[in-house]
């Protein structure tokens, strides 16, 4: 068989698997529920599509589902957009930022130690951002301290997605002051149940409380748990960060396609269905949502290919967070004083759910998470277009905070 | 892109960047006929490049990165359209092509009838048509493409000056214009599939041109910023200009990817209706994006950007003339949306692949 054949014939049996397997009526299911029935519905879609061997198509060739090329992994997000498969949002930092970085950078005994939790459906989250550390993550100042075998941590971390339910955490600390702030960090997994771990749910504007904050009182972490040598933690995470390698945008934006419909429906239900000024935004939405398509893809085919360049990443990115915000709010336009009454929020839904102003609160989810806008803007215009970076010199005015 | 693609683009790119901006027209057009670059889509069994929408629209957009004055584009889709015919005379025209006559065609509106075996009507946008020997023109029922020889009489070319200085415009007039057997190019079905196509390329080819010229626009703006210095520092040092390129640098890697991916996906598959409405997304998204490029870039350049010696206008000039040739923004802006909304029957048949 040609490997385009290949290709085709897994969608075929990927599309065949999802027509049968995709949870009927999950989004009504998923409306205003309380976070435990949606654990609980994670869980099992999660049981289900890594048993199947669609979870881990990234893992390397011996784990179940592993081995897959990129074209294949493509293939697998494109079938789980079509199918509007719910997202696996609670498994998404086990599946990819902690396997891949216990592939690249672990020791083998921290791969047989949490790899095959990782199958069994335990529950990684990220500790990265801290209050005053956001798109300066290198400045973070959660301190381990070493203690002959021993990490002793103090401190915060904030904006970890599904903290409350996590068993482990990819951890960045500060073990040294003396240099660069990019070389005195450490990467450690922590597990979440040590003493003097606590974490408090952020409740967030779309009443939903998806984020929390982490506190770490004297928590102590094995030397053994430490990923890379101490110091090292900033190459670390930059794998942790680039394991996604852009299947997630290119599932995104395909699942953005898909849901321009959605608009339609609404517009027959506000009756603006024939309103000229309406179809010129949709028609303009439609160009820009194929736009960001074919980025994703282009960047995809790039990776496969080899070809990637600094700054493409971030081109996609910024694409398509400013056209999923033009989305949610050409639906709240649309929807009228309709779309402005309370509808609830729909847990680990798409980016689309047709509750429009929600959707317009959950666009900011990619505008600022994971390298805000602003960020992505400076890496494009100083790494690609060759633009001067700002200048160190500035200092706080005297008396000032 | 392939090897092939980039060899073209590399070797469209070394002659357009010694002709420089918007060189002289007669004197590209005699170098662009004899490389042969209007035969890049024509097969190699009729002695073409054979590089396919994919080669062409690579070399539009480094001519258009180059502002070119030339008629490459109608002639390319006059080309098109005759290696298309099945008509006896095909040859012929071939030739007067091959040996450097240019067959130009209508890139705005074209409306013509036929009654008692006589043309009657108009067409608009025609680029060119004073050096033109023919015009490639279309009938309001879309069953007859026919060749018009510019120089018969009945036929009365209008020159209709733009604000864009690198195209020149003409409205074309028959009155009861004799339709001769020889000039037919196609006819019935195979003209209605050839005006849709021809309808596609157009857009495809414009948009190509839309993506060159904002490349090298932004390019241009850069530099200026690199190099003008104000308040003691490059003015490519102000978060408030870079992010304002980086958006703009975004959108052209965007409007590149869109052409291309559509290009790769129909490729094979040019008489597909939804080639058209595909070519209309990547149309109306790449000039209105040129225009937003352009405009912000001469905003960039300062005073400089407004004096006619700063070739900044040329290209502003040309994004908004881009923007509304063969269809505007806003016509194809509620064709999508009427697609759309077409087929979207309810929300589950609306979840098509």
């Amino acid at each position: 068989m040609t490997t385009e054949n290949r290709i085709e014939a897994l969608r075929q049996e990927v599309r065949a698997w999802l027509e049968s397997n995709v949870p009927t009526g999950w989004r009504e299911a998923m409306t205003n529920v309380e976070q435990d029935a949606f654990v609980a519905a994670q869980r099992d879609w999660f049981v289900k599509l890594s048993t199947a061997g669609y979870a881990t198509p990234h893992w390397p060739q011996g784990w179940l589902g592993g081995g897959r090329s990129l074209a294949e992994q493509k293939v697998i997000f494109e079938e789980v957009a079509r199918a509007d498969a719910p997202r696996l949002i609670l498994y998404f930092v086990a599946l990819y930022h902690a396997a891949c970085t216990l592939f690249e950078c672990g020791t083998d005994q921290q791969r047989e130690k949490y790899l095959d939790g990782i199958l069994q459906g335990k529950i990684w989250c990220q500790g990265f951002s801290e209050p005053n550390a956001g798109s300066d993550l290198a400045s973070l100042r959660t301190k381990a301290e070493r203690r002959g075998d021993r990490y002793v941590i103090n401190g915060q971390k904030i904006w970890s997605t599904m903290a409350q339910y996590a068993d482990y955490c990819l951890l960045l600390v500060r073990t040294d002051n003396s240099g660069p702030p990019q070389a005195g960090l450490t990467y450690l997994l922590l597990d979440m149940k040590t003493k003097g771990v606590s974490v408090r749910p952020i409740s967030q504007i779309t009443g939903d409380d998806e984020f929390a904050e982490i506190f770490f009182d004297d928590v102590e972490v094995a030397v053994e748990d430490r990923v890379g040598e101490e110091g090292a933690g900033w190459a670390v995470a930059q794998a942790t960060l680039a394991s996604e390698r852009g299947l997630t945008l290119v599932e995104l934006t395909q699942r953005m396609r898909y849901a321009l419909p959605m608009l339609v429906q609404s517009m027959r239900q506000n009756g603006c269905e024939h309103d000229p000024v309406v179809h010129r935004d949709l028609g303009k939405l439609i160009a820009n949502v194929d736009a960001a398509c074919a980025l994703a893809d282009q960047y995809l085919m790039k990776r496969i290919m080899g070809d990637e360049q600094v700054g493409d990443a971030s081109i996609v990115k910024l694409f398509y967070a400013k056209t999923l915000r033009e989305f949610a709010a050409l639906g709240v336009r649309i929807g009228g004083l309709q779309a402005q009454y309370y509808s609830g929020f729909m847990r680990g839904a798409t980016q689309e759910t047709g509750h429009w102003t929600l959707d317009f609160m959950n666009s900011y989810n990619w505008s600022i998470a994971g390298g805000s806008n602003e960020v992505q803007r400076n890496i494009i215009s100083e790494r690609m277009l060759g633009m001067p970076r700002e200048p160190k010199s500035w200092q706080l005015a005297e008396g000032k905070a | 892109m392939s090897f092939e693609l980039k060899e073209l683009q590399d070797s469209t790119r070394r002659v357009i960047d010694a002709a420089g901006i918007a060189a002289d027209e007669s004197e590209l057009w005699s170098q662009l006929t004899e490389l042969g670059w209007l035969m890049v889509t024509v097969p190699e069994s009729l002695g073409g490049l054979e590089a396919g929408v994919q080669g062409a629209c690579t070399m539009h957009c480094e001519l258009g990165r180059g502002l070119a004055r030339a008629p490459y584009l109608p002639a390319m889709l006059a080309l098109d359209a005759i290696c298309g015919s099945e008509q006896s005379e095909r040859d012929t025209w071939l030739e007067q092509v091959f040996a450097g006559g240019l067959i130009t065609t209508c890139l705005a509106e074209c409306s013509l009838h036929v009654s008692d075996s006589r043309l009657d009507g108009s067409a608009t946008g025609v680029q060119s048509a004073d050096s033109a020997q023919h015009v490639l023109l279309w009938t309001d029922s879309n069953d007859l493409v026919v060749l018009v020889d510019l120089r018969k009489p009945g036929v009365a070319i209008t020159a209709k000056p733009t604000w864009d200085l690198t195209r020149r415009l003409f409205d074309v007039e028959l009155d009861q214009v004799p339709l001769s057997e020889h000039h037919i190019v196609a006819e019935g079905e195979s003209a209605r599939v050839m005006i849709q196509r021809l309808a596609a390329l157009r857009d495809f080819y414009l948009a190509a041109d839309a993506i060159g010229g904002a490349q090298t626009m932004l390019e241009m703006t850069i530099e200026h910023l690199q190099t003008r210095v104000q308040f003691k520092r490059p003015l490519a040092l102000f978060q408030a200009l870079k992010h304002r390129c980086a958006d703009m640098k975004a959108s052209i890697v965007a409007a590149e990817a869109m052409l291309f991916d559509a290009l790769r996906r129909l490729e094979g598959d040019l008489d597909n209706p939804q080639f058209g409405i595909k070519a209309r997304g990547v149309k109306m998204f790449a000039t209105t994006m040129f225009t937003q490029v352009a405009e912000d870039c001469l905003q960039l350049h300062g005073g400089i950007g407004m004096a006619d010696e700063h070739p900044c206008h040329l290209f502003l000039k040309r994004a908004l003339l881009s923007e509304q040739l063969s269809g505007s923004g806003a016509a194809y802006a509620s064709n999508l949306a009427l697609d759309l909304i077409e087929n979207s029957g309810n929300l589950q048949s609306g979840k098509c692949a």
